[in-house]
């Protein structure tokens, strides 16, 4: 049985005019696994996710969590889902503690269960020593980490989380991404929403592409750098014209002074990279990255 | 009403009040001053004491009720435990209650306060106190399910714009509707005090102090309003409240 399940899940806002947020989107999220909703903004990611988690009905189409029917069973599927929502807060007063406690209070456990619970939420986050401080005297990320601590005391199966590492710096944006692999290690399932391509690559099983309400390419990270036919990329610096690379059809794209080339394989990139130094420019080769594959998908791309 | 339910009320009552109470103990006392406000005036200008001291119990329960019901749904939205509540399995009257709950034991010590003084100085008794006790906790829920159904109804207003509004309703409810004076003030407009929650549950109070007279079918269509009043408002709120969004 899937996590996760959706099947032709369709979302049409009706406002001043209708706005198709989700367009018939189909997904399959396997249990124990690290899955991420990848897309830029407005590609529907939270959409689903809000739909997914009971808080927004759907206006066609199905979606499961554990077999349970998120229209039908709301109940049953929140006893099995801890949500961590888009530029979530936190209450000035409250401590990471308390988060975590009452929380956990409100899951049904006891007293006592929810203590432990707090407290093995906060360790995994770590944010023990900072429990009894209160949220105001936090950093961005303590407090972001606070709220991850507060879904993570809950035990659920599923975790949630809408972009969790957003206006984070590098540094506590890895100690986030740590924390979600070690959910996944200890068994959880996790269903990430980001629009961070290196987080998506970093953290994934797997991961879907989103664009404008669809699911455009589904896969490990692997799997979707894969639907690229150019595997490589050759960074140059200068003028590209001498190189006559645009000549003979390769994509180009241009940065101010830099150009990226994509190419099919490795010699054919360490070709450009050779040519390139010999005519006394920079350049510098890599095998193409997630981003590069979903710029090329989503279509934002000038060549 | 299940024990999970009872059990999530009285967590959410706590964690909407004791976090705050802890750290801002100040703030039980913040709707108790403004309420005391015109009891100045009233102390000064040498009226009817028992007047002023009803009419801040009152206009407690008002800016509790309604302010307060507004602002914290306002807030939980803002900062999205609304959210995370929503998906966890916690009944909505739970949430509701918890919610409206929270603020009255902020600002138990200052009712407590009022309810010392009105019985120190004699104007209720022990027994007229059950009967303003009922009427003020029917004022209550009448005007927290006013303040969830404004609430629903401006989903997309800002905090702001629901603060400035919740305290406006407050204000207004509080101190215009005769809370603090005696309805005779109005003439034969004084019906306009069975209109409103508040200024009706101060015209019950005044009744069972002594200070008001009216026939007996009067104080029952009083009570009848009240409880009608209060019956309209939840289930209103019962009925358009969602707690999953269209």
């Amino acid at each position: 049985m899937d996590a996760v399940k959706s099947s032709n899940l369709v979302k049409v806002y009706y406002s001043k005019e209708a706005v198709e947020a989700l367009k018939g989107v189909n997904i399959s999220i396997r249990k124990g696994e690290l899955f991420t909703l990848l897309g830029p903004n407005g590609a529907g990611k939270t959409t689903f996710l809000r739909i997914i988690s009971t808080q927004l009905f759907p206006t066609k189409g199905g979606a499961y969590v554990l077999g349970y029917d998120v229209l039908a069973q709301p109940n049953e599927v929140r006893k099995h889902i801890a949500v961590v929502p888009q530029d979530v807060a936190t209450y000035g007063n409250f401590t990471p503690l308390e988060y975590a406690y009452y929380f956990s209070l409100l899951r049904g456990m006891t007293k006592h269960e929810a203590k432990v619970a707090a407290k093995k939420a906060l360790e995994a986050v770590e944010l023990w020593d900072l429990r009894n401080r209160t949220c105001r005297t936090l950093s961005g990320g303590e407090k972001k980490r606070a709220i991850i601590a507060s879904a993570l005391s809950s035990d659920a199966d599923i975790f949630m989380l809408d972009e969790p590492t957003s206006g984070l710096d590098a540094v506590a944006r890895r100690n986030v991404w740590a924390v979600l692999r070690e959910m996944v290690e200890q068994g959880k399932t996790i269903l990430l929403t980001t629009h961070i391509m290196e987080e998506a690559e970093m953290v994934s099983d797997r991961l879907v592409i989103m664009h404008m309400g669809t699911a455009i390419a589904e896969g490990t990270p692997e799997e979707i750098k894969r639907l690229a036919k150019e595997k490589f990329r050759v960074v140059v610096e200068g003028d590209l014209n001498s190189l006559g690379l645009v000549e003979n059809g390769s994509r180009v794209v241009k940065f101010g002074s830099k150009w990226i080339v994509y190419v099919r394989d490795e010699d054919e990139a360490l070709g450009i990279v050779g040519t390139a130094l010999k005519k006394g420019l920079k350049a510098e080769t890599a095998p193409v990255t997630l981003e590069d594959v979903f710029v090329k998908l989503v279509g934002g791309e000038t060549d | 009403m299940n024990l999970k339910v009872v059990k999530d009320v009285l967590v959410i009552t706590a964690l909407k009040s004791l976090p705050d109470l802890k750290r801002q103990p100040l703030v039980m006392f913040l709707v108790g001053m403004i309420s005391s406000l015109p009891l100045y005036f009233i102390i000064v200008f040498g009226a009817d004491i028992s007047y002023g001291l009803i009419g801040a119990m009152v206009s407690t329960i008002s800016f509790i009720g309604m302010n307060a019901a507004i602002q914290d749904i306002a807030w939980d939205r803002y900062v999205k435990i609304r959210e995370m509540i929503v998906a966890m399995p916690v009944h909505p009257i739970a949430y509701a209650m918890g919610i409206a709950l929270a603020p009255l034991m902020i600002s138990a010590p200052s009712l407590i306060f009022f309810v010392a003084v009105t019985m120190w100085l004699g104007v209720l008794t022990l027994s007229s106190l059950l009967w303003a006790a009922v009427s003020l906790i029917l004022c209550w829920a009448a005007l927290s399910s006013v303040g969830f159904l404004i609430s629903t109804y401006l989903k997309k207003a800002s905090p702001y714009t629901l603060n400035n509004l919740a305290n406006i309703l407050g204000i207004g409810l509080g101190f215009i509707p005769p809370v603090y004076y005696p309805e005779e003030m109005l003439g034969s407009f004084s019906w306009i005090a069975a209109v409103f929650p508040t200024s009706n549950t101060a015209s019950l109070i005044r009744v069972y102090s002594g200070s008001l007279s009216l026939p007996f079918e009067m104080v029952v269509m009083r009570w009848l309003i009240l409880v009608a009043t209060t019956i309209v408002f939840a289930v209103l709120t019962i009925s358009k409240a969602r707690w999953r969004e269209n």
